[in-house]
């Protein structure tokens, strides 16, 4: 309990003042909240106020914000040749920087870190690991972390967890996410080795096997007899969850409590197909991107995302004049994470491209302490200015999982047109009563439609927006259909139903 | 026996019997994260050994400073959850602690009304201090290494040096006298219980009963109290006539009922276990996350 206190100390101290964190003590504080939770059964509110930090006003948080945007703004400037320029050449002193100085900093753009993301590194760091994004929008981003960030991501990632208690030493742990996702991939890992949870990488599989996978029982002792917790995308879940109904899968089959999503959007119409397919499931929702781990965002119970204000600087800029969005205007997020958290590839003022609405105080959710956002809206590239404003993907995505004849996930494209936007969407079927139902929800949505176009054969989709869900993993079981590397077939305990379903 | 030997001994009896009580009916504020574990047992066991040189070393002013602060804080812990209101516990907490300084201060250590505020005080400290470890987690096997190390650290310090003899004549004097003791008027001699020996005999008990049940934590309260109240009747009856480190006999007995006790019902339960098993009388608020 006394190196505890001092953990918590020096956790703190690294939280207020921004320096490196003690990863001894970090892993120290993990050790504590997993002794306290197998103790107590859970780390309560005050625990949770006492990792969290004080709630700061507005001023003090604008100051300390400040601070450590400029020690940053010093230490990319000193440190990387892409911020050694740019300083150079726009004639800026960071140390003199204002609160409104930061906006005179040019935003970095996606293009300029994958264009040449070693001139993002600090050169006074020894990088141990290069990660890379998905590439689902475009070719993969890399980033590059030092073993102190990658080990500082997992205790933070733990710590989460064990906070929010996503993850219990009791559960088994399916991992469904890309496996080059590394960083999402290490952060749920490690996490579940500190918990203790029986954790399987199983990544993205054909939806037959990912099934397989969940209702396969096990006997492994002190953990649940199936998959209880899983990691991975709305739209790969919305894919398990079309194919599980459609096989005849229902809640009995499963011992899911919880699904982890993030990286696209989760929709109220993904969420109560869900619980048709799974039961009575818990869905987590966050944000996170590679670029800005381990710095992210949580997704409260009222739907805000909310930012801890000691990881990283969020502005809001207006989609077009890319000045402050006003208060319930839309705009895209632009996020500087901070030291401790980020020292190897720094980035400054870095524009996601992910839309958000700002909200106004004052927040009466559980998370009301921390500044916070509408949840995301879409990618910025995707989304369709018109006359009457703009339209994002989240209104159009809410909208089409909202129908029961469009399958999951939502296969959609969107364009403008004249004074709206034209959709075009793929659906169990083409009748005229399907258009309706789909026109008649886009407009409830707020969707201005002007064209829709309903197709039943995905091929027959011009401009499909692109799905993380459709990022495969390869499978040895499945690649010759003569079973796995060893001969043995993957567990298949619908055996005769996957025959029929057959593998993609 | 003599009036002094039934004032200490009706004074652990109090000591250990609220402490237990406390135990079923209030949670003092713990720590939120972190658990009472065996590091902090041999820190606290390293802090022991090191203190008493540290109190010797110090003026007696920087001692009592130091006393009050860590006493406030105890009577801070065990009022709160009873009291509730912020003024109704800061009101009992300096009522008591001023009483006592002003006693000492008037009276002298060595006045009735000062023991019998003294003996108070020190009740007070125990339930608290025994109840804030108990309820944060700590382990009966903890305890008993404690209890243990206490035992031989009580044989070094009380019989092969003097420190423990020095220090208990260099605090006599001194306000928030650590020591539970009863002195006859007019008589020569008195009687008296370390405060530390009183925190390991009434804080057995309740890591008992969280570890092994009621049974358990009912016979440890006996057995402490017994022999407690024996030593001090042979010291009453001038059957020995040097101090008895109390922890010589009180460690041994321990470890002893640890290792029955593991032995027969297996590991220990956790507080979530404990509380499942014997939860709290309605109207007493828990802090263990529902299932």
């Amino acid at each position: 309990m006394l190196e505890t206190a001092v953990a918590s100390l020096r956790f703190g101290a690294s939280m207020t003042l921004g320096v490196r964190f003690n990863l001894r003590s970090l892993e120290r504080l993990v050790g504590a909240m997993l002794e306290t939770t197998r103790e107590f059964g859970g780390i309560g509110s005050e625990g949770a106020e006492l990792l969290a930090g004080p709630g700061l006003d507005d001023d003090t948080r604008r100051e300390m914000q400040l601070r450590r945007f400029r020690s940053q703004a010093l230490r990319a400037m000193r440190t990387t040749s892409y911020y050694g320029n740019l300083f150079a050449q726009a004639g800026l002193d960071p140390a003199e920087l204002s609160h409104e100085g930061i906006a005179t900093i040019p935003l970095t753009p996606k293009e300029a870190l994958r264009g040449d993301p070693d001139a993002f590194v600090n050169r006074t760091v020894r990088p141990s690991l290069r990660a890379t994004t998905t590439g689902t929008t475009g070719w993969p981003t890399s980033v590059q972390f030092s073993r102190y960030e990658m080990r500082a991501l997992v205790a933070l990632a733990s710590i989460a967890v064990i906070l929010r208690r996503q993850v219990e030493a009791d559960d088994l742990v399916q991992i469904g996410i890309s496996s080059r996702a590394i960083l999402g991939v290490t952060g749920v890992m490690g996490a579940c080795a500190n918990i203790g949870a029986a954790v399987y990488l199983a990544g993205l599989l054909d939806p037959e096997h990912t099934l397989a996978l969940l209702t396969e029982r096990r006997s492994i002792p002190g953990k649940r007899e199936r998959v209880s917790v899983m990691s991975t995308y709305p739209s790969y879940l919305g894919e398990i969850v079309e194919t599980g109904l459609r096989l005849g899968y229902g809640p009995k089959d499963f011992g899911l409590r919880r699904l982890l999503v993030g990286g696209e959007l989760l929709t109220q119409g993904l969420r109560a197909r869900c619980q048709r397919l799974f039961g009575p499931v818990e869905l987590v929702s966050n944000y996170g991107m590679t670029e800005l781990a381990p710095f992210g965002g949580n997704v409260c119970s009222q739907e805000h995302l909310h930012f801890d204000p000691s990881g990283g600087l969020v502005e809001v800029l207006d989609l077009e004049t890319r000045r402050p969005a006003g208060h319930g205007q839309a705009g895209s997020i632009v996020a500087t994470p901070f030291f401790p958290y980020r020292e190897t590839t720094l980035l400054l003022r870095y524009d996601t491209e992910d839309v958000i609405r700002t909200v106004a105080g004052p927040l009466t959710c559980e998370m009301r302490n921390l500044p916070a956002t509408s949840n995301i809206l879409g990618k910025r590239r995707l989304s369709v200015r018109h006359d009457g404003g703009w339209t994002f993907l989240r209104d159009v995505v809410e909208a089409l999982e909202g129908v029961e004849a469009v399958p999951l996930p939502a296969r959609f494209g969107l364009w403008a047109t004249s004074d709206g936007v034209g959709v075009e969407v793929l659906a169990r079927s083409d009748a005229p009563e399907v258009g309706d139902a789909i026109h008649s929800r886009l407009e409830q949505e707020g969707v201005p439609v002007r064209e829709l176009r309903v197709v039943t054969d995905r091929a027959a989709l011009r401009q499909p927006i692109p799905l993380r869900g459709d990022l495969r993993d390869g499978s040895l079981a499945h690649a010759g259909g003569r079973g796995g590397s060893n001969g043995s077939s993957p567990p298949r305990p619908h055996a005769a139903v996957l025959a029929s379903g057959g593998a993609s | 026996v003599s009036a002094a030997y039934l004032v200490v001994a009706a004074t652990t009896v109090v000591a250990a019997t609220l402490a237990s009580g406390y135990f079923r009916r209030f949670q003092p504020m713990r720590p939120p994260i972190g658990v009472m574990n065996l590091r902090d047992v041999v820190i606290m066991l390293g802090a022991i050994v090191a203190l008493p040189y540290v109190y010797l070393t110090l003026p007696l002013w920087v001692v009592a400073v130091l006393f009050s602060g860590a006493i406030l804080g105890a009577l801070y812990f065990v009022w709160e959850p009873v009291l509730e209101s912020r003024a109704r516990i800061w009101t009992a907490c300096l009522l008591l602690l001023g009483a006592d300084l002003v006693l000492a201060l008037t009276r002298g250590t060595t006045d009735g009304g000062f023991l019998l505020v003294n003996n108070l005080l020190l009740v007070t400290v125990v339930v608290g201090v025994t109840n804030l470890w108990a309820q944060s987690g700590m382990k009966a096997r903890d305890v008993a290494v404690l209890a243990v190390g206490l035992a031989v650290f009580d044989v070094i310090a009380t019989s092969r040096l003097t420190v423990m003899t020095d220090l208990v004549t260099r605090l006599s004097g001194m306000p928030l006298l650590p020591v539970v003791t009863w002195r006859a008027s007019g008589g020569a001699r008195g009687l008296a219980i370390g405060l530390g020996d009183l925190l390991l005999a009434s804080l057995f008990p309740l890591v008992l009963r969280k570890s092994f049940g009621r049974r358990a934590g009912s016979v440890a309260l006996v057995v402490s109290v017994c022999v407690i109240a024996t030593m001090l009747a042979v010291i009453d009856l001038r059957l020995v006539r040097t101090p008895i480190p109390a922890m010589v006999v009180l460690g041994p007995l321990m470890a002893l009922q640890y290792g029955y006790w593991r032995a027969r019902r297996g590991s220990e339960r956790t507080t979530l276990e404990y509380l499942r098993a014997e939860p709290l009388p309605s109207g007493t608020s828990s802090e263990v996350a529902p299932v």
